[in-house]
């Protein structure tokens, strides 16, 4: 029997400690269909459950992970992502077989994606992460010498709250990991869209260090439903949330006032093309890059590129950079189909088509670039265009300018939602573009076709991602003096 | 194969192979332009052919040699069918396939091989540049460009006529590699001797008979023969196949890897 036609086949979602698992009441989700479809049961807790995983994970959380040199908890989350890279691994022989149905992606692009992003939390880079946060990471562990005196020492909260969004593979993996590196009781809320990689991760952190699996909570409840995210926003110290305004606005609206939001809210992204980039020789390259990063989750994450800025003058013109665009994306539409679009989302993509297309209409040099069958559309605007959001699902904007430093200026309107833009410039360039950029609210410059893969201990939105999660607690020297004159052994 | 709303354009299609190669794709449902030089009736005839075989039919008259003539050939193609998907470059300039009557090298002044060059070189070459923008619009498209065997085994050597076709063989290959990255594959159709056609009218039965004896499939080539291979090429069939010869001879020549 192939698997998903048996009825009693079904994912269980999610990590809950101190619930017997039978107590639980459970959800449904179906993912794919026909015999493909894969069925996931979801927990939904009633208030007292809440409680009860709350008061588990902040006990464990106190117990021992806060006891635990960072070092010690670094080497487990790199044990298990030294399991996840394993392609043998059941649990991720399971990722590699579950992700595509329940996200649509492409299961090749599952793969790679998956290997090239855990690869971000070994062991090294996790202390590069800490490190791009904390000048000495040790301040998580014990009281550090600070340079005006005295000593500091960081705390990451006791219970953080994690409200995920989004279907990119094991984009929660972040945060996630983010809150256990500082230390906290850590309670995460998954997102519908794919509820499955946080909790199997929280799952195999238990297996390789059951007490730690106790000081972490994965959880599901149906967005928007307001008094299941009350009882959670009640319990914890710190809420980090993504989604759209309008979901964290509501979101804000029921944090108690001494709790700590830190939001996370739509953004969009860019690349920019110079000349130099579009010789003979580079200019293939150039697109291969470009389409891998806009064929790449169908460019559902925040950091892939909505419009591409190309610059005039180079031996290929803007146009012919589309062209060359266009066959690229039609080679990952091969490679890597684009998954089935909702309704919703291929009505967005035909609409968007057919705006764009009746651009064309007026002479203006509009060049409309679309696979018949609709899996990709270049559109190339040779007027002076800004930022406009497309209908994503591998639909792209290519922008030509005459120079880029004009593309800070275009952009700058849009300054709150502003992320990542890819550049392919020589560094003359890179660095005279990266201030206007910078200015304008871009924060993250990474090279084309790196876009929706960010560096360890990136700076996501800008912020110190794990700076942000901590308190600090001071000793001042007066507090160390008078202890001095205390001393049993004081003269 | 479907050619249903697939506008296709091949040159020199008034008569012999190019009007097998349009009617070929009319039949398939294709949107077929009929370019020819000289003879409007006979194009017009294969036209109509076209349409009465569930395509689309378009007669233009046009000296591919000439880059302002194909250009706006090319112009009136995109304005009357939206766009182009394929080009077959099938014209070239008279031959006469006799043996008999060929010129040996020590008569063959550098004007024959000039006017055998600008026949199948200068010509696909202005047809390729003034098509490439609207090919490019499609997102990717395929050129057919008609060879010989004669390059690869000069049964009977006719200098001027083969030594254009090895350019053309080589321009093709230099093209498909420049086009790769667009979507574009450029391809070659290499017959062996195809009869009848205007240009082996007057090939001799004995040359026709040799040729047959040394064929693996014993005969001579008929234009329709031609066409399937062509159509193959332009097709999604061959997608991942472009700097490529193929050669339709029944086996005469054998090789190429």
């Amino acid at each position: 029997m192939a698997f998903g036609d048996d009825p009693s086949v079904i994912e269980l979602a999610g990590h809950l400690p101190g619930l017997p698992p039978d107590t639980v009441e459970r959800r449904v989700l179906t993912f794919g269909s026909g015999a493909a479809a894969l069925r996931v049961a979801v927990p939904v807790l009633d208030a007292e459950q809440v409680e009860r995983v709350a008061a588990t994970v902040r006990a464990a959380a106190r117990g021992y992970l806060k006891t635990l040199p960072t070092a010690h908890i670094v080497a487990v989350i790199d044990a298990a992502i030294q399991r996840l890279l394993d392609r043998e691994d059941p649990w991720r022989r399971k990722a590699e077989r579950l992700l595509p149905v329940v996200t649509g992606y492409d299961p090749e692009m599952v793969r790679l994606g998956l290997t090239g992003y855990l690869k971000t939390f070994r062991a090294h880079e996790l202390r590069r992460f800490l490190a791009e946060d904390f000048a000495n990471p040790l301040v998580l562990d014990e009281f550090q010498p600070a340079p005006k005196g005295g000593f500091t020492r960081a705390f990451g909260p006791d219970l953080l709250l994690h409200v995920w969004a989004g279907n990119v593979p094991g984009l929660p993996l972040w945060s996630l990991i983010s809150g256990l590196l500082v230390k906290s009781g850590t309670v995460g809320k998954l997102p519908s869209a794919e509820p499955l990689f946080a909790g199997w991760f929280a799952q195999l952190l238990a297996e390789i260090d059951p007490r730690l699996g106790e000081c972490l909570a994965v959880v599901w409840w149906k967005g928007g439903d307001a008094a299941a995210e009350r009882a959670w926003l009640a319990q914890a110290d710190t809420v980090v949330a993504y989604g759209g305004n309008a979901a964290l606005a509501a979101i804000r609206d029921r944090v108690p006032v001494t709790t700590r939001f830190l939001p996370y809210g739509h953004k969009i992204s860019f690349a920019l093309v110079s000349r130099a980039a579009l010789d003979p020789r580079r200019s293939g390259e150039t697109a291969r890059l470009a389409a891998h990063d806009i064929a790449r989750y169908d460019q559902q994450g925040c950091y892939s590129p909505q419009t591409l800025f190309v610059e005039r003058g180079g031996r290929l013109s803007p146009q012919d950079f589309a062209a060359m665009l266009a066959h690229e994306l039609a080679v990952q539409a091969r490679k890597h189909p684009r998954r089935v679009l909702s309704m919703a989302e291929a009505g967005e993509v035909a609409g968007w088509r057919d705006g764009q297309a009746m651009r064309g209409l007026d002479g203006s040099g509009h060049l409309l670039l679309s696979d018949p069958a609709g899996g990709w559309c270049v559109s190339c605007i040779d007027a002076p265009d800004g930022l406009a959001p497309t209908a994503l699902n591998r639909t792209i904007s290519v922008v030509a300018v005459d120079d880029l430093a004009e593309v800070a200026g275009r952009v700058a309107p849009h300054r709150a939602v502003l992320q990542t833009a890819g550049i392919a410039a020589p560094p003359e360039e890179l660095f005279r573009l990266a201030g206007p950029l910078g200015a304008a609210g871009v924060t993250r410059l990474c090279a084309l076709g790196s876009m929706t893969a960010p560096e360890a201990g990136w700076h996501h939105d800008g912020r110190f991602n794990l700076l942000d999660l901590v308190t600090v607690t001071e000793i001042e020297r007066s507090a160390e003096a008078l202890a001095e004159g205390l001393a049993r052994y004081a003269d | 194969m479907d050619f249903q709303g697939k506008a296709i354009l091949v040159t020199g299609a008034g008569r012999g192979i190019g009007a097998a190669i349009a009617r070929a794709f009319a039949a398939e449902g294709a949107m077929v332009v009929v370019n020819y030089l000289r003879n409007q009736q006979a194009a017009e005839a294969v036209a109509a052919k076209c349409r009465a075989l569930g395509g689309d039919g378009l007669p233009l008259r046009a000296d591919v040699t000439d880059a302002a003539a194909v250009a706006g050939m090319v112009e009136t193609v995109v304005a009357e069918f939206g766009g182009l998907d394929v080009v077959v470059n099938n014209a070239f300039a008279p031959y006469v396939f006799d043996p008999d009557r060929r010129r040996l090298f020590w008569e063959t002044e550098w004007d024959d091989y000039q006017t055998q060059i600008d026949g199948a070189l200068k010509s696909t070459h202005a047809v390729c540049r003034a098509v490439l923008p609207a090919l490019r619009r499609r997102g990717g498209g395929s050129i057919v460009n008609m060879a010989t065997d004669l390059v690869a085994r000069p049964t009977v050597p006719y200098h001027d006529y083969t030594t254009a076709k090895a350019a053309l063989i080589g321009f093709s290959r230099t093209l498909a590699a420049e086009l790769g990255p667009f979507g574009i594959r450029v391809n070659c159709v290499a017959p062996g001797l195809v009869y009848p056609t205007d240009a082996s009218r007057s090939t001799p039965e004995p040359v026709k008979d040799r040729i047959t004896a040394l064929t693996p499939l014993g005969r001579i080539a008929a234009p329709k023969d031609v066409a399937g291979p062509v159509l193959f090429l332009a097709s999604d069939w061959s997608r991942f196949v472009t700097g490529q010869t193929l050669t339709v001879d029944g086996g005469l020549v054998m090789g190429g890897l």
